[in-house]
């Protein structure tokens, strides 16, 4: 049955992407909600909550709220909140509630203009959608706002998009991808995992972007078009990713977000060039990173039909879906990928 | 900008009295704030008891959670736990659903399609909705009444509705009442006994069992030792409820008014005399009186041990623990310790401590898990030595914690002893 799910949890949803992407550059991030899509976030879908703190705040909207569509509440709270919050920024992101009541995000980010000094940002997630889909319209929403001014260009720094744990399943993760660029002479600039909101303004001064993740690929056009910054995809660790297998002629899928996957299936196939790798992906497949044989997953049934049916000899997938396929006899690679299991790789 | 955690001593509160709490410690008046505390007060999935886990305390049973998939996320946390593994299953919603409700026609087939998958046939299938069909009006008990027809089998309802957080029947209020709705109409019998209230057992030493023993009950039944479906069903025999948390209150009316079955609530106490005089009453009300002199040296010997040892505990106490921060506040004051901060909801019912605490202590400060500058709380200067609470332990990183929020409930003079035991040994 479509939508139902008898084996995997709910991937990380839309919202929980937005402040991924939002996490570190110091603003105050409002998640426009009764306080459970709040708690999901902080308890579960944000790593390094428990590690750092962070202005991230539940709107505590209340039945009432939602019914009279209360918005001056939620902009008073605000502006409250950011006279006693030292912030670059204030960001409002959506969730289920104000999605069913309507909305308008655009109004809610003008009026919040109109009482603070602080620059609104205001991203329309639903909590229908997948963690990507939220990673998009913040990275777009974040660029708009602060990437304005134009920087000379340094050909040593190379801006890195779509990194966020929800992404790259690993904390150190951007370390490791400054060490890969280092070792060819270049400085990577890691947006939102270690390089803040000035990294953001100064992003036109970079020689090129690299996307890690399909969710930050409408961003780097964007720079493209209004800086004409270049922009390169995949994952310049991706190395790591790949075990010392026996690969010769084997048939191998890789289930990840795309370009993740992708930079798996290079990997493996600079290793052993005879092995039949194809991808496939629970998230958004941009048409332009595609290969004809990649497949998209909507529903459970699509992974294990195609495992059963795929004569697969290696699976490179979260450890999760394991379970899903209890006859496949060939190797599973546990390849974490922390918005399917809220797990990061060991 | 103070860039500073907002408080009040409790002298400052007692003074300005219940109706002019600062709107600083009023959760409704301002943004909340992400601390430890914050996810379980206010997010009814997140941690602990949460409505998910709460509402497969009945044996045997399973769980669809309909909602957008953001609100079952976390639920890996607790799927991952044995006694919940292919428990939870999820009917994920989108636009289109929330536009049309087409999601509610999908309901009985997707239940039938749960229970076909289940090596064990369930005993109940429990319909989690969240926020999203509080707003759409959705008539659940309808739509789980043809579940019902579909496969046999009792189909209710489970509310995690955040939005009704503050409201009269907040959601974890709710999932007690839809839990004992399932219990028949049976023929009372005079030593049966429930205890309402937790989702898990009280710790076996609990003094509860032995005084309700001494008093003539042979049979105490709390919902998390039933071992099947059979024996939940034999809770409606009890010839009385005692409720041992206020939010089984409406589930303790509910069983007056469709079982005969009266109540008595017990408050979860950590003040000896006190525990004592709730006894006393208790006992009155039976008929009978209790002797309790063993458990009460008991405790009190263990809070002589601990003072022995830290004569100069010094606590932070928070409200993400089995207690009331500012009841528990009270005891450690009287104990002789020093309390010189509580992280807690203040609510008119907390007054009663406030009060006394005021004269006891009156510098004590009160801070409020969801106020936005607790991003700014500073430990320095706070003169904390020790914390309990997960809140108090994040605040206070530094300092020996006793998180005292496990599964098994403390109660009574046993959780006053366990507690300082558990103290004695951070």
């Amino acid at each position: 049955m479509r939508g139902l799910r008898k084996y995997l949890t709910p991937f990380a949803p839309d919202q929980s992407g937005a402040v991924s992407v939002l996490y570190e550059l110091g603003g105050i991030i409002v998640i426009c909600d009764a306080g459970g899509c709040t708690g999901n976030v902080c308890g579960f879908d944000e790593p390094r909550w428990f590690e750092r703190k962070s202005a991230v705040f539940s709107a505590g909207l209340r039945d009432m709220d939602a019914i009279l569509g209360r918005d001056d509440r939620l902009v008073a709270k605000l502006t409250d909140a950011a006279e006693k919050i030292d912030a670059g920024f204030a960001a409002i992101v959506g969730t289920p509630v104000p999605a069913v009541i309507g909305t308008d995000y655009r109004a809610l980010r003008r009026m919040c203009e109109k009482k603070t000094d602080l620059p609104i940002l205001a991203i329309d997630t639903d909590g229908m959608e997948l963690y990507d889909k939220g990673e998009e319209k913040a990275y777009l929403e974040l660029f708009t706002v602060f990437a304005k001014e134009k920087y000379e260009v340094c050909e040593e720094k190379v801006g890195i998009l779509g990194m966020t744990p929800q992404d790259v399943s690993d904390l150190k993760a951007a370390d490791k991808v400054r060490e890969e660029l280092k070792k060819e002479g270049k400085e990577a600039i890691c947006y939102g995992m270690g390089d803040g909101l000035e990294a953001v303004e100064r992003a036109s001064e970079v020689g090129k972007n690299i996307v890690v993740s399909a969710a930050a690929l409408e961003v780097a056009k964007y720079l493209e078009k209004t800086f004409g910054t270049p922009y390169e995809i995949g994952y310049p660790a991706a190395g790591e990713l790949v075990q010392d297998l026996d690969y010769e002629g084997k048939k191998i899928l890789v289930v990840h977000q795309q370009v993740m996957a992708e930079a798996i299936r290079q990997e493996i196939l600079r290793r052993d060039s005879s092995a039949k790798v194809q991808t496939a992906t629970w998230f958004m497949m941009k048409k332009e990173l595609a290969c004809p044989q990649d497949v998209s997953f909507r529903e459970e049934d699509d992974y294990i039909d195609l495992v059963k049916n795929g004569g697969f000899d290696i699976i490179f997938a979260d450890a999760c879906m394991e379970k899903m396929v209890p006859d496949f006899q060939g190797t599973f690679v546990n390849t974490r990928h922390f918005a399917v299991s809220g797990r990061l790789c060991e | 900008m103070a860039k500073e955690a907002y408080y009040c001593t409790v002298k400052e509160l007692n003074e300005l009295g219940r109706d002019a709490i600062p709107a600083q410690l009023r959760s409704n008046t301002h943004l909340i704030y992400s601390s430890p505390a914050t996810l379980a007060f206010n997010s009814p999935g997140a941690e602990g008891f949460g409505v998910k886990r709460a509402g497969l305390a009945v044996p045997d049973s399973i769980m669809l959670i309909v909602a957008p998939g953001c609100c079952g996320r976390n639920t890996s946390l607790i799927s991952s736990m044995r006694e919940y593994d292919n428990r939870f299953f999820y009917l994920m919603m989108d636009e289109t659903d929330i536009v049309t409700g087409r999601h509610l026609k999908k309901i009985p087939k997707a239940v039938e399609e749960i229970c076909n998958c289940c090596e064990k046939r369930p005993s109940v299938v429990m319909i989690c909705i969240t926020c999203v069909d509080a707003l759409l009006g959705t008539d659940m008990e309808r739509v789980c009444r043809k579940a019902e027809e579909r496969v046999g089998l009792p189909v209710r309802p489970c509310y995690m509705y955040a939005l009704t957080r503050e409201g009269r029947k907040p959601p974890m209020v709710h999932v007690r009442q839809s839990l004992y709705s399932l219990l028949e109409p049976k023929k009372k019998k005079g030593n049966v006994v429930n205890l309402l209230g937790f989702f898990s057992p009280l710790v076996d030493e609990c003094e509860l069992y032995d005084l309700l023993g001494s008093a003539g009950v042979r049979t105490v039944h709390e919902i998390s030792r039933c071992k099947d479906y059979e024996e939940y069903q034999t809770m409606s025999e009890a010839n009385f409820n005692l409720v041992l948390h206020p939010e089984a209150r409406f589930a303790a009316e509910d069983f007056h008014n469709r079982l005969q079955i009266p109540f008595i609530e017990l408050r979860r106490l950590y003040q000896t005399d006190k525990i004592a005089s709730q006894y006393q009453a208790f006992g009155r009300v039976l008929g009978v009186t209790f002797s309790d002199e063993v458990y009460r040296e008991k405790a009190e010997e263990a809070v002589a041990k601990f003072k022995e040892k830290r004569p100069d505990a010094s606590f932070a106490i928070g409200e993400c623990m089995n207690g009331d921060p500012f009841e528990m506040a009270l005891a450690m004051i009287k104990y002789g310790f020093k309390v010189p901060e509580i992280y807690g909801t203040l609510t008119a019912e907390n007054f009663i401590y406030l009060n006394q605490l005021s004269k006891l202590s009156p510098e004590t400060k009160v801070f409020s898990n969801m106020e936005p500058t607790m991003l700014y709380y500073d430990p320095e200067k706070s003169g904390v030595n020790m914390t309990i609470g997960k809140d108090a332990g994040y605040y206070h990183p530094e300092q020996p914690n006793v998180v005292w929020n496990q599964d098994r409930q403390p109660y009574g003079y046993a959780g006053v002893t366990r507690l300082f035991e558990t103290l004695l040994e951070v």
